[in-house]
C-alpha cells in the first residue's frame, strides 16, 4: 500500500526527513513512532502529497504521491496533527463539504456521512458549530473527515493528542475497529497506544529510520529484556560470586542499597534464551539464603524507544 | 471544475457568514447612498460639467474609501487558513491549488460584485420616480460599472497576493493596502509628468488608474487599461499560485 524509497527532505539549515525506505503491505496497522521534530509529521506530509521531497520517492496504492498527487490522495485519509477544522460550519455541513471535495456525489455523500458519524459517534453534535465542540469531539470530527471518502490507506498524525483518558480510550477502540477495513500508519507518544493497536512499529530519530519490527520482537531485542531481579539475604560480594558460577548467567550486579535487614538486591544478565530462575532458588535454598524476589524483567516498548532515541 | 465550484460554494458561505463581510456591505452602502444623494443634491442647484453618474461614482472622497475595500474583502482569504492550518487539509485531498485559489479569489470577486449592485437599484429607483423627465446616461453608467469591475479584478488580486504571503489577517489587509497604493501613486506619478513630458503619455494611458476610472465613468471606454488590468490580473493570480506552493513547500 505504501512503498517509500529514499524519501528526504531538507529544509534551509537541518534536514527533517534522511534517505527513509520502508513498505507497508494493505491491512497492515503500522505505529509510526519517534520523539518531537524526528521526523514522523514531515513524512506524513510527503505522504499525502503535502511537501515535495527533496529526493526520493513514495507511492501510495500504486500512485506516485508527487506525479500522480490527485489520485493518490483520492487513496488516502489524512488526519493532520493539530486537526484544522472550519469553525463556522456545522458538523454535519462540514462532513457534507469534505465528502464532495474528495469526490462524492449525490446519494454517497448523505449515505458515507451518516455512515462516518455512526462510526465517530458525532450523531448527536450533527447540528453543533464546529467551534462549539470539545476537544474529543474535535478529534472525532477529524477522523470521520478522514474515513468519508472509504480509503484504503489512513494517515493518523497523534490521533489522542490533547485527548483525556476515556476518549484515548474510544478513539483508540475506534482505530483498532477501522484496523480490520483499512491499512493504517498512525503516529503517536502514547506507546501502550502501540503496543495494544499496531502490529509493526517504525521507529523514526532524526529522520533515520533506527527501528522497524513487531512490538514484541523489538522488546526482545531491549537491553533490559533478559533480565532477573533477585533479591536475597547474602552479601553482595558472595551473592554477586554465586550467582555467576551458574550456568546461563553473563553477569550479577548488586545494586547498592541502605541496610534493610540483610536483604540484598541483585541484577542478573543473562545468556540469550537462559532461564536459570530454578538454578538460583536451589542455590539459595542450599547456601541457606533466604530468598524473597525472583523476577524476570519483561522489556516494553517504551524502553526500546527510550534506548534507540537516547542512543545518541 | 465540480471541485472548483464545491470550494467556491464553500467560500461564499464562509464569506457571508463573517461580520466583516456585513459590516463592509453597510458601510459601503451608506457610503454609495450618501453620494448617490449628494450628486442629486448638486444636480438641483445649478446645471454641472459632469453627469449624476460621475458624481455617484467618483465622488470627490473616492480615493478616500476605495482602496480600503479591497483588503478588507481579501485579507482573509488564504492568511487565516494557513493560520489555522484548514490549508493542509484542503490540500491533501484531491484538491488542486489554483482550484483552491480560484475559488477564493472568484469569491471576493462574486462579493465584489454584490457591494456595487445596489447602486444600480438607487438608479432605478430614480429613473422610477421621475418617470423618464430625466434620462440616466447609459453609457456612463456602463462605462463606470465596466471600470470598477476590471480594477476590481486587479485590486482583489492584489489583496489575495497580500494574504497569501502571511498568516496574519492584519498584515495581509496592510500589505494589500501598501500594494494598491503603490499602484494608484505610480499613475498619480505618471499622470502629472505626463503634464510636462510628452514621453510619459502613453505610459499614462496604461497606469494611471485614476485617469481610468475619471475617463470610464464619463462613458470613454478605451481598451488599453481593458488589456491592462486584465493581464495585469493574470500576472498576479500567478504570483499568488507560486507564493501559496512556496508557503506550502517551506511549511
Amino acid at each position: 500500500m505504501i512503498e517509500v524509497q529514499h524519501l528526504t527532505k531538507r529544509f534551509v539549515g537541518r534536514t527533517a526527513v534522511d534517505d527513509v525506505s520502508f513498505e507497508v503491505g494493505k491491512g497492515e496497522v503500522v505505529g509510526f513512532l519517534g520523539p518531537n521534530g524526528a521526523g514522523k509529521s514531515t513524512t506524513m506530509r510527503m505522504l499525502t502529497g503535502y511537501l515535495p521531497a527533496t529526493m526520493g520517492t513514495a507511492r501510495v496504492a500504486g500512485h506516485d504521491v508527487f506525479s500522480d498527487s490527485i489520485r493518490a490522495r483520492r487513496e488516502i485519509g489524512y488526519m493532520p496533527e493539530s486537526v484544522p477544522l472550519y469553525d463556522e460550519m456545522r458538523v454535519v455541513e462540514y462532513l457534507n463539504f469534505r465528502a464532495a471535495l474528495k469526490g462524492l456525489r449525490g446519494r454517497a455523500v448523505k449515505e458515507n456521512v451518516g455512515r462516518v458519524m455512526d462510526l465517530t459517534g458525532l450523531k448527536d453534535v450533527q447540528r453543533k458549530i464546529v467551534a462549539s465542540l470539545s476537544k474529543g469531539y474535535r478529534q472525532r470530527l477529524g477522523l470521520a473527515d478522514a474515513l468519508v471518502h472509504r480509503p484504503r490507506l489512513l494517515i493518523l498524525d497523534e490521533p489522542t493528542n490533547g485527548l483525556d483518558p476515556n476518549q484515548i480510550r474510544q478513539v483508540r477502540s475506534l482505530i483498532a475497529q477501522l484496523s480490520t477495513e483499512h491499512t493504517i500508519l498512525i503516529s503517536t507518544h502514547i506507546l501502550t497506544e502501540v503496543e495494544m493497536v499496531c502490529r509493526r512499529v517504525i521507529i523514526i530519530h532524526r529522520g533515520k529510520i533506527r527501528a522497524d519490527d513487531t512490538p514484541e520482537n523489538l522488546a526482545r531485542s531491549s537491553r533490559s529484556a533478559g533480565m532477573l531481579t533477585v533479591e536475597m539475604k547474602a552479601s553482595a560480594e558472595e551473592g554477586s560470586e554465586a550467582l555467576q558460577g551458574l550456568a546461563g548467567i553473563r553477569r550479577a550486579t548488586a545494586v547498592p542499597s541502605a541496610a534493610n535487614g540483610g536483604w540484598q538486591q541483585f541484577e542478573v544478565k543473562l545468556d540469550t534464551g537462559a532461564d536459570p530462575r530454578e538454578e538460583i532458588a536451589e542455590l539459595t535454598r542450599g547456601r541457606g539464603w533466604p530468598l524473597r524476589e525472583l523476577r524476570a524483567n519483561q522489556a516494553t516498548l517504551e524502553d526500546v524507544f527510550v534506548e534507540i532515541t537516547q542512543r545518541d | 471544475m465540480r471541485t472548483f465550484f464545491i470550494l467556491l460554494t464553500k467560500e461564499l458561505r464562509s464569506f457571508f457568514l463573517s461580520p466583516v463581510a456585513w459590516v463592509v456591505l453597510a458601510m459601503f452602502m451608506a457610503i454609495c447612498g450618501l453620494s448617490f444623494s449628494w450628486s442629486i443634491n448638486i444636480l438641483r442647484e445649478k446645471p454641472q460639467d459632469q453627469s449624476i453618474v460621475q458624481w455617484t461614482f467618483v465622488p470627490v472622497w473616492f480615493w478616500l474609501y476605495y482602496p480600503f475595500l479591497f483588503p478588507l474583502i481579501t485579507m482573509r482569504l488564504f492568511a487565516e487558513e494557513q493560520k489555522l492550518g484548514t490549508l493542509e487539509s484542503l490540500l491533501t485531498a484531491p484538491v488542486r491549488t489554483w482550484q483552491v485559489m480560484l475559488a477564493k479569489y472568484f469569491s471576493a470577486v462574486i462579493f465584489y460584485v454584490v457591494l456595487w449592485l445596489p447602486v444600480l437599484a438607487y438608479f432605478g429607483i430614480l429613473t422610477w420616480i421621475l418617470r423618464g423627465k430625466v434620462e440616466i446616461p447609459q453609457g456612463a453608467l456602463m462605462g463606470s460599472y465596466l471600470i470598477l469591475f476590471i480594477t476590481g479584478l486587479f485590486h482583489l488580486a492584489l489583496g489575495s497576493l497580500a494574504s497569501a504571503l502571511t498568516k496574519n489577517q492584519i498584515i495581509a489587509a496592510i500589505l494589500g493596502f501598501a500594494f494598491i497604493l503603490l499602484h494608484f501613486l505610480i499613475g498619480v506619478f505618471v499622470m502629472q509628468q505626463a503634464q510636462d513630458h510628452q514621453e510619459f503619455r502613453p505610459i499614462m494611458d496604461y497606469v494611471a488608474i485614476k485617469g481610468h476610472i475619471e475617463s470610464f465613468a464619463s462613458g470613454l471606454l478605451d481598451t488599453r487599461p481593458m488589456v491592462y488590468y486584465t493581464s495585469g490580473t493574470l500576472f498576479i493570480l500567478m504570483l499568488t499560485h507560486q507564493v501559496l506552493e512556496y508557503r506550502r513547500w517551506k511549511s
